[in-house]
């Protein structure tokens, strides 16, 4: 019972650290453009394949370092080219585009790779489980958890300590002010954009190790990213890692108990939360949103 | 009875201080001005008495009636009409179709999903009494987006006039405007508070405006009342000569 | 009369025409009958849900979860209450209201892309029940075993089942209930203190309106319609799809509503016939129908924002 308990948890808090760097970067392009990325899922997906696509020359430690910044660049552009008509629009627009990019980046990946899921070849000494006991914690897991935390680091890093990040900080607040002050907002939300992108594309070479990749594996994650967001309180980062984490951890929790809930729960707990605090856990009162 | 009663209002923002202990009555029938340099809490102050936010201390009695805490919808309800200092309206919509939503929603129809004849006509006319007395009845059917700035500002007017208000909030009614527009609106305001007696509280930044047009004037610097008086009085007075008078003139 | 109401009541009258005249005019140009019935159900549930988008201003992106619920509804009483038609769409549309409005006033103070957020997460909740629970609705085979029952008046029957013409002049009925009972709405005091709130939230406040209830009646009102739309839907496939309630449903009904014309109160309708027309065309000529689909939001957020209506009514100004 233990061990099937400890087995949960330890799958929770996996599944949480991918709801948390999707859940932060769909978090900072929201923050600061006011843009719902629905095609979040399909760049985690984009950067999983581009990892399949490049291990067998570059290796897998080639990929997990080329493979999140190669997606940024693709999200750089469809930012300039499809995105950036739509800033000061309602954001109806944006919705609805990113939402059509989601099904076309689904359908191509599908045309390009094949409907069948790819495995990624992680390297073997990462495969092994730790011990007998444990056989379920494999190394790769353990590697996983210290990748997200290390990005998750340095993602705050990047915004409380450089010029960047403390100006996108500044245009979350208030991006009248920012442009005011002569600060290149269109460069910022692009820059913004892409940093977010860039996490969806290091979830999805992560992801392609563990999980296989699939089109659809995307899609899945989107929602309980959406989740995150809302039980952690829209407009605070710490919200969404804390809200990432609780909700991977309390659906690993519920398949122990009660399998079938396992999904169902992360949305009775975003009921609840909404119910006891309407901004969410850690937003802000008298917010106006 | 007063119209307005406001008993040391106090309004913080974490640790800034907007509105400090303020109070004033404002009697039936009067029309009472607001002036101050920037800064100075006129607009947190008319934000107090119209309900955008509640005061951190004090409170505010309507016809008698303590509002301190009631909600901005409640508080028209009771019969406290407000226009901006930035145009508030419905630009894709005439200036017919503007007042009419307001003669509706005063005349108690905003939840029925249907209205009949007599109803409708009477709103009807109502809506061109008010147009007429701002002057927009010859414009009742452009978009409200389309006109000047002048007459977007009496389409507002014409908006809060339609709610039969008992008092009038003015939040800088001649802002923005050129000379010619700053005086159809100055005479627009007499003429409501002469000959339609209304009782208007109005923040204002044109001198020539105020002293034009108030009873009494009220003087706020940094969050507090400075001085309260008849515009002799406060033109006579040496404080406000020096607090801002002098360096505004 | 003026020119601009002749102008309108013409229009009418060649809207109404075209529907009446349907199972005649499209056989010739290759349609079928039963994809005019499609047509019109889903025009009606992006009708209702243009009256909150189009018409209050309020973002729902999770309003396929009415529709869906108002399916279940009507599937579930034929199947287990009782063989009425009627009986059917009734409870189907009060499943897909009354659900639509206690979510309602847990969420009409978010504004914007928030609500959006929100609607979509909750609207997957009711995904999640339908799919989850199987015993109840066959899960992710929806549910099956029920169909549409004749319409019954005591001396006489009208067969809407196997004779598809009486089928679809049964659903141009209720379409021309609930488009008539939306119309009247929208016409009325509250109808305008939506478009109130719609254009101007602040100014609606300060004349009055409480905006946040009236938001929720609307919003209410809406998930009624779409109750009643998903119902209708039951009843033309004899089957309910959990993924009539998923969030990509609601994305097809919002396109439908922007492609035609949220402005206008038809908009939707004209947006529904170009979308089933074309995704029923696109599925059938090609396997990667998807990417089509994808780039039809696209291309029609980038360039007709204002939809098919909104574009006419521009280049006529």
């Amino acid at each position: 019972m233990t061990q099937l308990l400890l087995f949960n948890v330890t799958n929770g808090l996996i599944i949480g650290a991918f709801y948390v760097l999707m859940a932060l970067g769909l978090s900072l392009i929201l923050n600061l453009s006011n843009v719902i990325n629905f095609a979040h899922g399909g760049f985690l997906v984009i950067g999983g394949y581009i990892a399949y696509t490049i291990t067998p020359y570059i290796g897998f430690w080639g990929a997990l370092l080329l493979a999140p910044p190669l997606t940024a660049i693709i999200g750089l552009i469809v930012e300039r080219v499809l995105i950036r008509p739509l800033y000061g629009r309602d954001p109806l627009y944006s919705l609805l585009l990113t939402f059509g990019l989601a099904f076309m980046i689904e359908d191509g990946t599908r045309f390009i790779w094949g409907p069948q899921g790819k495995p990624v070849t992680i390297p073997p000494f990462l495969a092994q489980p730790l011990s007998n006991d444990l056989f379920f914690i494999t190394g790769y897991r353990l590697f996983m958890v210290a990748v997200v935390m290390i990005a998750v680091a340095l993602l705050f890093v990047l915004l409380r300590y450089t010029r960047l990040g403390v100006r996108i900080r500044a245009g979350t607040l208030d991006l009248e002010t920012v442009a005011a002050l002569g600060i290149n907002v269109q460069m910022l939300r692009s820059l913004n954009f892409a940093v977010g992108i860039f996490l969806a594309g290091l979830s999805g070479v992560l992801a392609a190790g563990q999980l296989g990749l699939e089109p659809t594996m995307g899609t899945g994650l989107l929602m309980p990213s959406f989740i995150a967001i809302i039980v952690g309180g829209i407009g605070s980062l710490p919200g969404t890692l804390a809200g990432g984490l609780l909700i991977g951890v309390a659906s690993g929790l519920t398949a122990v108990f009660l399998p079938a809930a396992s999904e169902a729960v992360i949305y009775v707990l975003m009921a609840v939360v909404l119910l006891l605090r309407p901004r969410g856990l850690f937003g802000e009162e008298g917010m106006m949103t | 009875m007063n119209v307005l009663e406001i008993k040391n209002v106090t309004k913080r923002f974490g640790n800034l201080v907007a509105v400090r202990d303020v109070s004033l009555e404002v009697g039936k029938g009067e029309l009472c001005a607001i002036i101050g340099p920037n800064g100075a809490g006129k607009t947190t102050f008319f934000n107090l008495i119209s309900g955008f936010f509640p005061p951190t201390a004090g409170s505010i009695a309507f016809d008698g009636r303590d509002i301190t805490r009631l909600a901005t919808h409640e508080r028209v309800t009771l019969g406290m009409a407000r226009t901006f200092q930035i145009t508030e309206i419905f630009p894709e919509l005439t200036v017919f179709q503007n007042v009419r939503i307001a003669a509706e929603v005063a005349g108690g129809y905003r939840l029925r999903p249907w209205i009949n004849r007599s109803e409708a006509a009477q709103i009807h006319s109502q809506v061109e009494d008010t147009l007429q007395l701002v002057s927009l009845a010859a414009k009742a059917d452009r978009l409200v987006g389309e006109l000047s700035h002048g007459d977007q500002r009496a389409a507002e007017i014409a908006m809060a006039l339609a709610l039969k208000p008992h008092l009038l909030l003015l939040d800088e009614p001649t802002a923005g405007m050129g000379d010619q527009e700053t005086y159809q609106i100055t005479q627009l305001i007499r003429r409501l508070h002469r000959d339609s007696n209304y009782t208007i509280v109005l923040i204002e930044h044109d001198m020539r405006v105020v002293f034009h047009l108030a009873d009494r004037i009220c003087v706020l610097d940094r969050g507090q009342m400075l001085a309260q008086g008849t515009p002799q009085e406060i033109a006579a007075n040496e404080i406000v000569q020096a607090a801002y008078l002098g360096n505004a003139a | 009369m003026n020119s601009a109401q002749t102008r309108k009541l013409i229009t009418l009258t060649a809207i109404w025409a075209v529907l009446l005249f349907a199972p005649f005019w499209m056989l010739p140009l290759g349609g079928y009958t039963a994809l005019a019935t499609r047509v019109l159900v889903l025009g009606l549930a992006a009708m209702s849900l243009n009256f909150l988008l189009g018409f209050t201003g309020v973002l729902s992106f999770g309003h396929a979860a009415y529709f869906g619920l108002g399916a279940y509804g009507a599937g579930l009483t034929l199947k287990f209450l009782a063989p009425s038609t009627p009986l059917a769409l009734v409870l189907g549309m009060l499943l897909g209201g009354v659900c639509g409005a206690l979510l309602g006033a847990l969420i009409v103070r978010r504004r914007g892309v928030y609500f959006a957020m929100v609607t979509i997460a909750f609207g997957q909740v009711f995904y999640y029940i339908a799919f989850q629970w199987s015993s109840l609705t066959g899960g992710d085979d929806g549910l099956r075993g029920f169909s549409r029952q004749p319409i019954d008046f005591g001396l006489f029957q009208i067969d809407i089942l196997s004779n598809a013409n009486n089928f679809y002049y049964f659903v141009l009925f209720c379409f021309a209930l609930m488009v008539g009972v939306m119309g009247y709405i929208l016409r009325s005091p509250f109808g305008r203190t939506m478009i109130a709130i719609r254009e101007n939230e602040r100014r609606s406040r300060f004349l009055g309106i409480p905006v946040e209830r009236h938001i929720w009646i609307a919003f209410t009102l809406s998930c009624f319609f779409m109750g009643f739309a998903g119902a209708l839907y039951a009843l033309v496939n004899n089957f309910a799809d959990p993924r009539g309630l998923h969030y990509s449903q609601s994305g097809d009904f919002v396109m439908m509503a922007v492609m035609g014309g949220m402005r206008s109160f038809w908009g939707p309708l004209l947006g529904a016939a170009v979308f089933v027309v074309l995704q029923d065309y696109l599925s059938s000529v090609t396997v990667n129908w998807m990417s089509f689909v994808g780039l039809l939001f696209v291309l029609v957020v980038l360039f007709f924002p204002r939809g098919l209506l909104g574009f006419i009514q521009r280049s006529k100004a």
